[in-house]
């Protein structure tokens, strides 16, 4: 007998120690997320993909699947909320999308579409945190950095370099360089890192190649993001074997 | 004579990283080793400890960054921090704190130019039964009044050294208000731990046959414990800490464990404004915590505990460690504990400014040396805890409690309380009343009855539980403290009629914002939005619609927050707009919304470039003002 749960009402089966964000993808079922990442484990920080199970909310990128166990998941107030956590994201950066490189290859814009987001509706805070250009071939635009940490873990595990750090706390903290300057210039970073590809929106990118693709023909210029990640998952489940 | 050189950075870490055995787990209590030596973490002791210890730059960056106590820049030769708690304000700490700048010449938050002297608010010191509090150099002060204010600054213009102060400044008064079965006649040293090891019965000689006598020991402990974890169960105790999870089955659960190793943690980081219970316990009833400890050691097989205490309570550090000093010498602690086979001893971590470390994962992170962010929320800490061993985490007053049912029974203990809530719990009391301090009462006891004991007699409203619990208006004077009815940490800050609730709230939200530690993002920016919609009714800008979205904030970050710390930072407000309406009514002068954009604000930088100060130049108030 197969282990599998219900999610909104439609039965998913799942392997043991799958959580339930994987076992979802696996199963062509889209849960909206920002931190998680296949290859990276869960960091429970986005929140975009939190579930009530008996009433109680969880990350669903950090819970473990568990047997028969009722999932409530695209409800219209969890949605709503996830669009709320989109907005806050918006609003805590300064996030431009017109006039940024990454837009359409951007994960946080494509997951704002795919919610449904047409304003930022909370009051923008407009920070002011510091940008570091010193890279010849990498830059850090901290003002569009959502502290996924993305980058920190896909440096340590996959670049073996640390580049990345967090400092400070609360709305303070920030996405930190591990070199003596403080500098990507002085860091071990090099344009082909996993670190940059990790980065879901345009805080972390690689110089000279922001618009070698025309905006209009990127990734999620084609389709919406919850389309195409299913698509990819079920790619790389056949591959995986 | 030729004066000597100062220390190198070097000569310095030495001595501290000898203490600490070089490991880089402990790279946090190094750290403030490093800032109570310098009054800073300076960048190049940083980068030595980075090398020394082996742990990227970036991360012992992030580690000082993290806790409100350590700083890159130096904070002064006296670090003067105020503690901001609304009961502080209450008594004046913020007139207090203008006179104290005016007296040293320096300004809040900066160091004076000869670097003598800081002062800053820092949150609650948890000294709320006498402040207004502080702490100098790591020491507290209390009963701050305008001429201690003047004495200090007279101190430190005079720059007398810290232990040539007059002790009267730092004294800190612990005595019980109220006390009830518990703690009317408080343990023994040994005497809960004497009747958790006799549970295990007389070491049979009919076991001899077919047991090693090392074996038969271990039996006899392996029984004596399993039956003290029985008592446990029987009594029904739930954590103190907040949560009120069930004491036995945690316990349990690491006892149940395959892994051997172990660790008992008990939890002395009492962030929650207004609560300083554990600051008592540690101080008159450290032995029965320790023995609570050492009986938990016993009850799941762990052979390590560890003391988790707030920097505010670092002054303790000399008495705790007499206090552990002797139990060892009495064989209450160490090896072969009373004659036994049990093996059990305990070491004391400091925090460094952390609210958020009260969090039990975000405090075995902080024990680690690392910043306090809480983890994910499995697997457990009793799987997966301390060093990824099975790890029991719990409240000073649980462990306490737990000696006392071992030395009593948990029958007996359970006599008291409600059916789901037994025993006693102590009560923070502060605020507005004639009698401000510590009660012990049975659970169950009513808001009343507590204030009719401490002398508050005109009180509108309590905040039961401290900010992170449930702010009552007097129509909920009658409910019960208990986990069936008002769930509370055992904190009330009492309210009195002439008090602008309103002062509390934003209190609250500041101290949320401050201590958000930025994980997840609906705490993070939601704290933020929140003291933001806060200000602008602070300034009388605020409208319905306002309140509307901060509701609607509060129940996003009630629902998608990681941790406790961000699910219950909002209740402040949906708790004061429910029961105190006119506090937020009487800041709106219109029913319109008001954009908390200030235009004729932004124009200040065009008027100034432009030389403009004529009425002109200025929009109209965008608020309409009465007549």
């Amino acid at each position: 007998m197969t282990n599998a749960f219900h999610l909104d009402g439609l039965e998913v089966p799942f392997q043991e120690g799958q959580t339930i964000l994987q076992a979802a993808l696996a199963a062509g079922r889209y849960i909206p997320h920002l931190c998680w990442h296949p290859d990276l484990g869960p960091h429970g920080s986005c929140r975009l993909c939190t579930v009530v199970i008996s009433g109680r909310p969880f990350s669903s990128c950090t819970q473990p699947a568990m047997k028969g166990q009722a999932v409530a998941c695209r409800t219209p107030e969890l949605n709503g909320m996830r669009k709320a956590i989109m907005q806050m994201l918006f609003v805590e950066g300064n996030h431009h999308c017109p006039s940024c490189e990454k837009s359409g290859n951007c994960r946080l814009q494509a997951t704002a579409y795919d919610l449904g987001m047409q304003d930022s509706h909370f009051p923008h805070q407009f920070p002011k945190r510091e940008r570091d250009m010193s890279h010849p071939d990498v830059f850090l635009d901290r003002d569009r950095c959502i502290r996924c940490e993305r980058c920190v873990r896909a440096s340590r595990i996959y670049d073996g370099k640390d580049v990345f750090g967090v400092h400070g706390r609360g709305m303070h903290s920030t996405l930190a360089v591990n070199s003596p300057s403080g500098l990507l210039a002085d860091s071990q970073i090099a344009p082909e890192d996993r670190s940059i590809q990790a980065c879901p929106t345009g805080a972390l990118m690689a110089k000279r190649v922001g618009f070698v693709v025309p905006i209009g023909e990127r990734v999620y210029d084609r389709e919406p993001i919850s389309v195409l990640e299913l698509r990819k998952y079920a790619a790389e489940e056949v591959h995986h074997g | 004579m030729k004066p000597a050189a100062a220390p190198s950075i070097q000569e310095i870490l030495e001595p501290i990283l000898l203490r600490y055995g070089g490991r880089p787990d402990l790279l946090l209590q190094i750290l403030i080793a490093v800032q109570k030596k310098l009054s800073c973490v300076p960048p190049a002791a940083i980068a030595a400890l980075a090398e020394r210890l082996a742990i990227p730059l970036v991360r012992v960056q992030g580690v000082v960054s993290f806790y409100a106590f350590l700083s890159t820049e130096f904070q002064g030769d006296y670090a003067i921090y105020l503690s901001d708690n609304i009961t502080d304000q209450m008594l004046g700490s913020r007139e207090l704190a203008a006179h104290l700048c005016g007296k040293l010449g320096v300004s809040l938050g900066q160091v004076r130019a000869d670097g003598r002297v800081s002062v800053r608010f820092t949150s609650c010191t948890g000294m709320c039964d006498q402040g207004p509090a502080g702490l100098i150099n790591f020491r507290p002060v209390t009963r701050l009044t305008r001429d201690r204010m003047e004495r200090i600054a007279d101190l430190v213009n005079a720059r007398v050294p810290m232990e040539d102060w007059p002790g009267e400044l730092f004294q800190v008064e612990t005595a019980m208000r109220r006390s009830d079965v518990v703690f009317r006649r408080p343990l023994k040293p040994g005497e809960g731990l004497r009747a958790s090891l006799e549970r295990g019965g007389e070491i049979l000689s009919t076991w001899a046959e077919d047991l090693a006598p090392s074996d038969a020991r271990k039996h006899h402990l392996e029984r004596g414990g399993a039956e003290t974890l029985k008592e446990i169960y029987k009594s029904g105790l739930r954590g103190r800490g907040g949560a009120g999870f069930k004491t036995g089955i945690k316990w349990q659960s690491v006892r149940g464990a395959s892994d051997p190793e172990r660790y008992v943690l008990c939890n002395a980081d009492e962030g929650e404004p207004g609560t300083f219970k554990d600051r008592v316990l540690l101080t008159d009833y450290a032995d029965m915590v320790f023995e609570g400890m050492t009986i938990c050691g016993h009850a799941v097989g762990a052979r390590k505990g560890i003391l988790y205490v707030r920097q505010e309570y670092a002054y303790l550090e000399e008495h705790l460690e007499g206090v552990l000093a002797r139990r060892r010498e009495a064989g209450l602690l160490g090896e072969n504990i009373l004659d036994s086979a049990l093996d059990f001893d305990i070491g004391i971590h400091f925090g460094a400014g952390a609210y958020i470390c009260g969090m039990e994962s975000a405090m075995i992170k902080s024990i680690e040396g690392r910043r306090g962010i809480p983890r994910q929320r499995w697997p457990l800490p009793v799987h997966h805890g301390y060093r990824r061993k099975p790890t029991v985490v719990n409240n000073v007053e649980t462990f306490a409690a737990a000696a006392v049912i071992s030395a009593r029974g948990g029958e007996w203990y359970a006599r008291n309380g409600t059916a789901e809530s037994s025993g006693t719990k102590l009560f923070c009391v502060s605020g507005d009343c004639e009698r401000p301090g510590i009660y012990e009462y049975p659970w169950g006891v009513t808001v009343r009855e507590v204030l009719r004991d401490c002398g508050a007699l005109e009180a509108q409203g309590v905040q039961v539980g401290g900010p992170s619990g449930t702010l009552i208006n007097a129509g909920d004077f009658d409910r019960e403290i208990s986990f069936e009815d008002l769930s509370s940490v055992g904190t009330m800050m009492v309210f009195a009629k002439q008090r602008d609730l309103f002062d509390a709230v934003r209190n609250y939200a500041q101290f949320f914002r401050h201590e958000s530690c930025g994980l997840c993002t609906s705490c993070r920016i939601g704290t933020t939005l929140l003291a933001n919609y806060v200000e602008k009714f602070a300034k009388g800008y605020g409208s319905p619609v306002d309140l509307e979205e901060m509701q609607g904030i509060g129940q996003i970050m009630k629902t998608m927050s990681h941790c406790g710390l961000g699910q219950t930072a909002s209740l402040h407000i949906s708790d004061s707009i429910a029961k105190f309406p006119s506090i937020w009514a009487g800041r709106m002068r219109t029913t319109e919304f008001i954009p908390a954009f200030d235009l004729d604000g932004a124009l200040a930088e065009a008027r100034s470039l432009t030389g403009r100060t004529d009425a002109d130049a200025h929009l109209p108030h965008p608020v309409p003002q009465e007549a």
